[in-house]
């Protein structure tokens, strides 16, 4: 009796509030819609205004696909340098305290405050032709600046602490009796690592790599500044955008950056989708 | 489980009876020492476990019981003293070299690992191939009761199953001494109670000598053979579980395992001299000592005899005439609290004693002690 009266109580309460719930996601979508949902709309509806088959002609351009196999590539390079780096930096900042360690934290951490204008002038007083190491590079063939390197360098630096991040909290919050149990049993330290300590850091590898991925395909500012923006050379995919928007080619920007939004929106469905299952 | 069958479903677990046929400690520990900045957490601690039998380490949290564990385990480094695992000796050995199978208190299983790959995986990292391995975790299995479960993960275990799983993945590689560590704490007390007989009978079966680190005194007494009492890093007594109970050598020992009252008294003319102004004769076999030598008067619940008839009673020692105050019911048993003159004493009655003479608050009864000791604090 009294169990089905408190049931209907909030019920009815709820019943009164319930004007609120669709204002409240009225509101909210309403301050998207210029800000967020339009915007990206507008991409596909003028890629897409001239008909498929334009779109088509303008995405399998050669410099349209080179620009985005080069942004894969790098892109590529980058998160496998920064997740293996953000792995073994999380690891030894987790196992140990020693002084400094709190300075190093804040310098791994850096790069991704700093403007990507920033980091790509930064990377060519280091490399550039009148760099600190780039002026002995100038007598020798071997050459940074301007090329693929270049580009895997921005990308190195400005997605720098992303894997970091995600790997440091989750190894933090390993309970170390694991290690405890698996030394007493007998195994050394990398089969620890190898068995016990990396199956548990997976999701937060696999969604490190994904965000550092995201962030290295979509760098401009760095980008721009130490690849020289050659096309069929050193231009990526944000770099053509701009390219043939400054041309006036505005279906060929279109078409990249078509592409270039649904990578960014699978990579962060398969984070979200990854966050639901780990929890 | 009868004997025969273990020894066929685990046939190299005879090798834990067979390997060391001498007298020799399966674990000794001598002049242990350890503190943690200042506070000194081990001092001068020495035991010793025999080839397949069990000792309790038993002790307050901070007792450095613990500690101790680890410092065996390999897990911490000890900063003086001897630890010999089967006659050698250990301490500076890594933990995996030391060949010890330790059950830790939330059972630390592989939670990615499925519960025959936590088993396995001793051999595993050993280099066990997989046929001989599967064939080990099999045995294993059958012998916890959970082949049925050999593909599930920990997660997905009740906390008794995660133990046996733990106890298992000790023994497959046949250490030469298993440690637990709290391992029954975090359990609900039904299934603790259970799972208790359960190890104790499959310890027996295997003769895998054990320490068990607990706080838990009847856990202490059921598992085992002999009880060794940690108090502030120090050792204050080693014996089977009924010497410790019924002959405690310090006060702290007689209170921790057990109720005891303990009543202060000096010695007076070759007896005890207590309460205000009150007289006992000294226990049988005691040394008197001077006069005015402070002494404890320790006594068990269930060694104080009470009667509603004045004046001495059946019984060795007569205290006095007291009121009972308190009175608290317990099924099988019964626990007073009387008051003698400024000093309460509890007293404990089995049913029929209660049924032959109802006692309540503000009854005057008669009190006497069929026995009773003396202790320095």
């Amino acid at each position: 009796m009294s169990a089905v009266n408190t049931s209907r109580q909030p019920a009815q309460a709820g019943r009164r509030f319930e004007v609120a719930k669709p204002i409240g996601i009225g509101l909210v979508l309403a301050a998207m819609l210029p800000l967020v949902i339009m915007p990206l709309a507008s991409i596909f509806i003028f890629g897409m205004s001239k008909g498929p088959a334009h779109f088509w002609e303008a995405l399998t351009a050669p410099a349209a696909l080179f620009s985005l196999r080069l942004s894969l590539i790098t892109s590529s390079a980058a998160t496998l340098c920064n997740v293996a780096f953000g792995l073994l930096a999380a690891y030894v900042l987790s196992k140990h305290e020693f002084p400094g360690s709190a300075a190093l934290m804040i310098v791994i951490s850096l790069p991704t405050a700093i403007p990507t204008a920033v980091a790509g002038f930064a990377l060519l007083l280091l490399w550039g032709p009148y760099g600190l190491l780039g002026q002995y590079l100038e007598q020798t063939d071997f050459q940074v600046m301007f090329t693929t390197a270049a580009i895997i360098l921005a990308n190195i630096f400005v997605t720098f602490p992303l894997a970091f991040g995600v790997i440091k909290p989750v190894l933090d919050n390993l309970d170390p009796t694991f290690e405890d149990a698996a030394e007493t049993i007998g195994a050394s330290r990398w089969q620890t690592f190898r068995f016990v300590v990396l199956p548990s850091l997976r999701g937060a590898i696999i969604t490190g790599a994904l965000l550092t991925f995201a962030r290295s395909v979509g760098e401009f500012g760095s980008t721009i500044m130490v690849s020289g923006n050659l096309a069929m050379r050193t231009q990526t995919a944000p770099l053509y955008i701009f390219t043939k928007f400054n041309e006036g080619d505005i279906e060929g920007a279109n078409a990249i950056a078509v592409v270039l939004a649904v990578i960014s929106f699978a990579i962060f469905s398969l984070i979200i989708l990854l966050r639901k299952r780990l929890a | 489980m009868a004997r025969d069958t273990v020894v066929t479903l685990f046939p190299e677990t005879q090798a834990f009876a067979e390997r060391d046929p001498g007298a020799r400690a399966a674990l000794s520990v001598r002049h242990l020492t350890k503190s943690f900045g200042a506070e000194q957490v081990l001092d001068n601690v020495s035991f010793s476990v025999a080839e397949g039998e069990s000792l309790v380490l038993l002790g307050p949290s901070g007792s450095g019981k613990s500690t101790t564990l680890r410092l065996i385990a390999g897990l911490e480094a000890p900063d003086g003293g001897e630890i010999a695992v089967r006659g050698q000796r250990v301490e500076q050995l890594r933990a995996r070299a030391r060949n010890v199978g330790v059950i830790f208190q939330n059972y630390a299983l592989f939670p990615r690992m499925t519960v025959a790959d936590n088993i396995g995986f001793g051999l595993r990292i050993r280099g066990q191939k997989r046929q001989p391995r599967a064939e080990v975790v099999a045995r294993l299995l059958a012998l916890i009761g959970l082949a049925d479960q050999r593909d599930k993960y920990p997660g997905q275990l009740s906390g008794g199953q995660q133990q046996r799983v733990a106890i298992a993945r000790a023994l497959a590689y046949e250490p030469d001494v298993l440690l637990f560590d709290e391992s029954f704490s975090a359990l609900d007390p039904q299934t603790r109670v259970g799972l208790r007989r359960e190890i104790r009978v499959l310890l027996r079966e295997l003769r895998v000598p054990a320490l068990f680190i607990t706080h838990d005194q009847d856990e202490a007494m059921e598992l085992g053979d002999h009880i060794a009492i940690l108090n502030r890093g120090r050792l204050e007594q080693v014996g089977s579980p009924a010497e410790v109970y019924n002959d405690p050598q310090t006060v702290f020992v007689a209170t921790f395992l057990g109720a005891a009252n303990v009543l202060d008294g000096q010695w007076r003319r070759g007896a005890i001299r207590f309460g205000a102004d009150r007289h006992l004769p000294a226990p049988g076999h005691t040394p008197a000592e001077a006069d005015g030598t402070p002494t404890k008067l320790v006594f068990r619940p269930e060694d104080v005899v009470l009667d509603s008839v004045p004046g001495p009673l059946d019984a060795h020692y007569y205290l006095g005439r007291g009121e009972v105050v308190e009175c608290s019911f317990a099924g099988a048993s019964e626990t007073l609290t009387v008051r003698l003159g400024d000093v309460a004493i509890k007293a404990l009655r089995i049913k029929w004693d209660t049924h032959r003479l109802p006692l309540g608050p503000g009854d005057l009864v008669s009190i006497g002690l069929k026995t009773y000791k003396l202790l320095k604090e």
